[in-house]
């Protein structure tokens, strides 16, 4: 099986007659940071129930180390979750939460104290053993319920949108800790999150998920730069997206306006998206832009202003750190490499794969 | 002062029909026909037939509540696992009787066990020979169980449906099987639960007489069988008094023990 610890093969799975994964695969490396990106609804948490074992597919397999654990219970898989809202037993304290795992397995009594202290330490919170959890705060309960995962030394660790409950900033401070304690276990996590934000930056690898249907897989960067199709380039990050019309290799059609772009292999004529992001519409004066238009906002956010401009009829969201005066007629230049054509969905959830 | 004037209806209640009476019954039970004071009536509780009667009453209380634990705790738990809408009727259903006069009830249940009622009508037609329990200890049991039931369902179901579904998942993905979930998560959880529902059956249970009454015609006597008599038919209104005050000093004594052991963290049921 090499490099893989865990493929989905063929998952098909529905809920009261309603599909939620739709001959889904995947393939999961060794040691990687995968990330499970979409709206809620998209089959993400759902897949990562089937994992864990919570969740029995009703068509296709799981394969874990190469060895078929479709319908092994939860409680036999050498997977571990980490859930949402934190789940721990609210009659125990945090030594006692941690231990659960352990227990169960008739660890010795000096391995399961060394393990507790070993697993506090990496969150963070030694000392805590006493403690009752309920009376910590959520990021708290969180890192304890990371480190009741991780003392059973699971192959895979499973992240149920673990960060959710927790405001802005600690959620930042989360993100960072997580990508070290991968780095210090050296396991597989899958990590499941509707923020595209975080999924950008934890992620070696994001798979963007529709429909219960793959739309796109591969590096953050990749994900975001080369978007296979409007919706990924809508989910990730802000964008603007319109009708083209392929002339030819290298250039395309927009709001009536030939413009040049670095695409090419569409048919000549192809109708096709166009995903322009904000950042990559210039602003500028009227007789260096391919359209004109007029202002109709400015919004200061901080590091940029976001500029909304009226041309062709379409409302066209930019950024820039200038801010032009609103109600001022504007031209609007985008460079040919920050041009991003797709295909046309052949059907609203087409499947498109690739790395 | 002026948060509490909203109470003051219930204040005027309490201190009426709680605490003048109480204290009525503390003094009536500390004195004797003359007024001289006198705590024989307080520690009559122990002559051999009112002791008999205790021993008696207690024995009672705690097999119906036992009996109350072990239908309610499996009843708690199927219904746990119904689909909401179901398990909302069931336990309607379950609730349902609480809403008819218990005297009522329990005279239902006259009817159904007594020499010639249903039970053996129904004996009788397939064959059987009758039974006779009306006027026994199991009579009494069977009225105070089907009395009672709903007071620990309610605690019972309310501290195991309080389970989330996540910490059942969390104990499976750690590796428990199902044993393990139920000796390690729902039992646990549910015991604050199951400390209510005892309060709230062994209490009524070893004070109750009106069911010894109908269903014990006269041959079965509990502590409360005998209070009432003293007050009604020997009108020993002290003796009558020393009995209550004894009886709720060793019941409050067992609820002290009791709220003890539950650690007040969680609200369990109905408190």
């Amino acid at each position: 099986m090499g490099d893989n610890i865990l493929e989905l093969r063929g998952i098909t799975k529905s809920f009261d007659g309603k599909k939620v994964l739709d001959n889904f695969n995947l393939e999961i490396g060794r040691n990687e940071f995968i990330t499970l990106l979409g709206p809620s609804g998209c089959g993400k948490s759902t897949t990562l129930r089937i994992i864990g074992g919570f969740v029995w597919p009703d068509e296709g397999s799981v394969l874990f180390e190469g060895e078929d654990i479709t319908k092994l219970a939860p409680e036999r898989r050498n997977v571990n979750t980490v859930f949402q809202k934190y789940s721990l037993f609210p009659h125990m304290n945090v030594e006692e939460n941690i231990a659960f795992g352990l227990k169960l397995k008739k660890k010795s009594k000096a391995y399961i104290s060394d393990k507790i202290k070993y697993a506090l330490k990496l969150v963070n919170l030694d000392g805590y053993e006493k403690r009752n959890p309920m009376a910590l705060s959520g990021g708290q309960q969180q890192r304890i319920a990371i480190a009741r995962a991780i003392v059973n030394e699971p192959a895979l660790l499973l992240l149920d949108e673990p960060l959710g409950a927790l405001d802005l900033k600690l959620r930042h401070e989360m993100q960072n800790e997580l990508i070290k304690l991968k780095k210090e276990l050296g396991i597989t996590f899958i990590y499941v999150t509707h923020d595209q934000e975080e999924a950008l930056t934890m992620s070696d690898k994001i798979v963007v998920m529709n429909k219960g249907i793959i739309q796109q897989m591969g590096t953050s960067l990749s994900i975001y730069d080369e978007p296979q199709n409007a919706f990924v380039a809508d989910f990730i990050g802000e964008s603007n997206i319109f009708d083209g019309i392929m002339i030819k290799d290298r250039v395309v059609q927009i709001h009536g306006k030939q413009i040049d772009c670095v695409d090419e292999g569409f048919g000549a004529g192809e109708k096709v998206d166009v995903v322009l992001r904000p950042e990559d519409v210039e602003i500028t004066t009227e007789d260096k832009g391919y359209y004109s238009g007029t202002v109709t906002s400015v919004l200061y956010k901080g590091a940029y202003y976001e500029i909304i401009v009226l041309a062709e009829g379409c409302e066209w969201k930019c950024q820039s750190v200038n801010a032009p005066v609103a109600g001022s007629t504007v031209g609007l230049y985008i460079m040919p490499d920050n041009i991003h054509v797709m295909h046309k969905p052949k059907s609203s959830d087409e499947e498109i794969i690739k790395e | 002062m002026k948060k509490r004037l909203p109470a003051t209806p219930y204040l005027i209640w309490m201190i009426g029909f709680v605490i003048c009476p109480l204290i009525a019954i503390a003094i009536s039970a500390m004195t004797d026909k003359e007024g001289n004071i006198t705590f024989e009536n307080i520690f009559a509780i122990g002559d051999s037939i009112n002791g008999q009667a205790l021993l008696f009453s207690l024995a009672i209380a705690v097999g119906c509540t036992v009996i109350c634990i072990l239908l309610a705790y499996p009843t708690a738990l199927v219904l746990r696992s119904m689909k909401f809408r179901k398990n909302g009727f069931t336990l309607f259903i379950l609730i349902l009787p609480m809403w008819m006069n218990f005297i009522l009830r329990i005279l239902a249940w006259q009817m159904i066990l007594s020499k010639n009622g249903l039970l053996n009508l129904l004996l009788a037609s397939i064959g059987l020979k009758p039974l006779e329990i009306a006027n026994t200890p199991v009579a009494l049991m069977i009225g105070m169980v089907y009395d009672f039931l709903p007071y620990m369902i309610m605690p019972v179901f309310n501290a195991i449906s309080d389970i989330d579904e996540d910490v059942i998942d969390a104990a499976r993905d750690l590796g428990a099987g199902k044993l393990n979930i139920f000796k390690k998560i729902i039992l646990p959880l549910s015991i604050p639960g199951m400390l209510s529902g005892i309060v709230m059956v062994f209490v009524p249970a070893m004070t109750s007489f009106v069911i010894a009454d109908i269903l014990g015609g006269g041959k079965v006597q509990l502590i409360g069988n005998i209070i009432e008599q003293e007050f009604m038919k020997s009108m020993n209104w002290h003796l009558g008094s020393g009995l209550s005050i004894s009886l709720m000093v060793m019941v409050m004594l067992g609820l002290a023990f009791t709220m003890k052991n539950d650690h007040g963290e969680r609200d369990g049921g109905l408190w």
